[in-house]
């Protein structure tokens, strides 16, 4: 009895170190928010935030150009999870229901973008992009992110629609149903939860994005948010406060986000790396 | 609901109706039209620009004047491989590589062991266990700067308290200290995925026999291997790859962190082939860098299939 106990009290522990290590850093992110400047450069820095010093949130997004990136943040990451999603669906129904020559092809293209560091590909697009005069522009950005995420998106997808039977199909082809109206009628409501998933990865790939967006954007107007937040590092004029409250900003969507579908990216996840 | 009325119908109505109506262009084309817009999405954004790198990486081009391409054959490859900094880089990034692994992998899995038990609590304990995966990268670059930071930062306070302080503070600035703090930063980010994935595997694992295996008397490691590992090992397997690729073409992180400094100390494949683009302007070297990079990838993938498929074989025999 003894030694259950002991490894019960150990289990606990160690589950609340594993959590501590988890939250921290971004507890970490608001308590720098919520700081004074005497509390942050003190010999012991406070270890819990400062609620009365709430403003600071305010102030980050009614000074600074903070409330422009996150802006120009959301008009890439919405773009991107409509475009991606929206040419992800038929491709991944093509994938799942039908055999065609280049199939096998196009599988493993597929699956070798995934492998592609964008750092790679930044050079020839920063040529496309300036022939065709998307330098400087979030529709660039939306096509972009969207070719990059696409494939998993499409992957994600056709897992979903390969677990259909397809006498369903079959009895709305016998209606006399066109292909697409047996995909758009019986296919997409069973695999929302897929969709949901799918475009919640696709969003967060556009939100997360930072290569492209800060070789391609040039005009501060139009930044978004990851280049705005990475431009702080090494910085110094902006108050730390400021900086961590921007961040955290930036993060509570994300995380916030996630927590709510997670149990559909999950699986939508490892679905699609299950097919890697 | 509307779904499952639709089965009960569809043979009486051919009969009656004979209403189908062949697509206008044939049903041989119609998952090409499915498909078409979505390919030349990738053929355009991914396919031609990679064609384009592979013919970068064979010739000297400069940021500065990009049209004017000279061919070289390979000259870019010869020069990176007889560089030592460039074999700095390819140490560098094998130990990266298998640390994340090894690191987010092995995380993961205690993790994942640790919150497989029933507890009260354990559903918020693994929703909060996943916020390290759900943040942007970007902001964890900026908080672990900040955290790490020499005079001011919450671990320098800490390691100095217990007297374990780095010389001069600086983690990030320190060769010996960078590529762990990088590392820990990166695994930090990565076992919430890990964990999860695993820990719906563990559900796979059947409660009877491990009672069986605890019942005749097995250890708990003994039970461990004969039972859980034997459930989970393709998953761990597919995990290893998964953490070995993201790793290869990882990015912002370690360049936010350290641009790859100090003196190459974090420099991976990927922060070399973006600064000799952007640092030091040469194209056709960074895309040999970048071809290295991809050509190893395609080696792990390769090789995981083969030891995957001789594993299996295993199993059978």
């Amino acid at each position: 009895m003894r030694r259950f106990r002991l490894g019960l009290t150990a289990r606990i522990v160690a589950v609340l170190v594993v959590l501590g290590v988890a939250v921290f850093p971004l507890y970490w992110m608001l308590v720098t928010a919520l700081s004074s400047n005497g509390d942050l450069f003190a010999e012991r820095p406070r270890l819990t935030p400062d609620i009365g010093r709430f403003g600071v949130f305010v102030e980050a997004l009614a000074e600074g150009k903070a409330a422009g990136w996150l802006l120009n943040s959301l008009v890439i990451a919405v773009g991107t999870m409509v475009l991606s999603v929206g040419l992800g669906i038929p491709l991944g129904y093509a994938l799942s229901r039908f055999s065609f020559r280049g199939k096998a092809v196009l599988t493993v293209v597929l699956l070798f973008t995934q492998m592609l560091p964008e750092a790679l590909m930044v050079v020839p697009l920063f040529a496309l992009f300036r022939r065709f005069d998307l330098l400087d522009s979030l529709t660039g950005l939306v096509l972009v992110n969207s070719a990059f995420v696409l494939p998993i998106v499409a992957l994600i997808l056709k897992g979903a629609i390969d677990g259909i039977p397809r006498e369903l199909e079959e009895a709305g082809r016998a209606d006399g149903a066109r292909p697409f109206t047996v995909l758009t009628r019986i296919n997409l409501p069973l695999i929302a939860p897929s969709i949901a998933a799918t475009a919640v990865i696709a969003f967060f790939h556009a939100w997360n994005e930072y290569v492209f967006a800060v070789t391609f954007i040039f005009d501060p107007e139009l930044q978004p948010a990851s280049v705005g937040i990475a431009n702080f590092i090494g910085e110094l004029g902006t108050p730390i406060q400021t900086v961590m409250a921007v961040a955290f900003l930036f993060t509570l969507p994300a995380v916030a986000f996630y927590l709510l579908a997670q149990k559909y990216v999950v699986s939508g996840m490892t679905a699609g790396a299950v097919k890697g | 609901m509307t779904v499952l009325e639709q089965t009960g119908a569809p043979k009486t109505i051919r009969r009656s109706g004979g209403r189908h109506r062949p697509s206008p262009l044939g049903s041989k084309w119609t998952p090409y039209l499915f498909l078409a817009p979505a390919a030349l999405f990738i053929l355009v954004f991914q396919a031609v620009p990679l064609a384009q790198e592979v013919y970068l990486s064979f010739t000297r081009t400069t940021l500065l004047n990009p049209t004017r391409s000279e061919w070289v054959g390979l000259d870019n490859f010869n020069r990176i491989f007889g560089d030592p900094d460039f074999h700095r880089t390819l140490l560098i990034t094998f130990v990266y590589v298998i640390a994340c692994v090894v690191g987010a992998v092995g995380t993961g899995l205690v993790v994942a062991l640790l919150l497989n038990k029933g507890f009260r609590g354990r559903g918020v304990a693994r929703a909060l266990v996943t916020v390290p995966w759900a943040a942007p990268g970007i902001a964890v670059a900026l908080i672990a700067t900040w955290m790490l930071n020499a005079q001011y930062g919450i671990v320098n306070r800490l390691l100095n308290a217990i007297g374990l302080g780095v010389p001069g503070g600086a983690i990030l600035d320190s060769p010996r200290y960078a590529l762990p703090a990088v590392l820990a930063t990166t695994i930090w980010q990565l076992f919430p995925f890990t964990s999860v994935v695993l820990l719906s595997a563990l559900q796979a694992v059947p409660q009877d026999l491990h009672e069986a295996a605890t019942v005749d008397g097995a250890g708990r490691w003994a039970t461990f291997r004969a039972v859980t590992w034997q459930v989970i090992k393709p998953t761990v397997g597919l995990l290893a790859l998964l953490m070995t690729i993201w790793s290869l073409r990882r990015f912002e992180l370690i360049w936010l962190m350290t641009k790859g400094g100090p003196v190459g100390a974090t420099e991976t494949l990927v922060i070399d082939l973006y600064s000799q683009a952007f640092d030091s302007k040469e194209l056709g070297s960074a895309a040999a860098i970048g071809m290295v990079g991809v050509v190893i990838s395609l080696i792990v993938i390769t090789g995981s299939r083969l030891v995957a498929r001789a594993v299996e074989k295993e199993d059978v025999r």
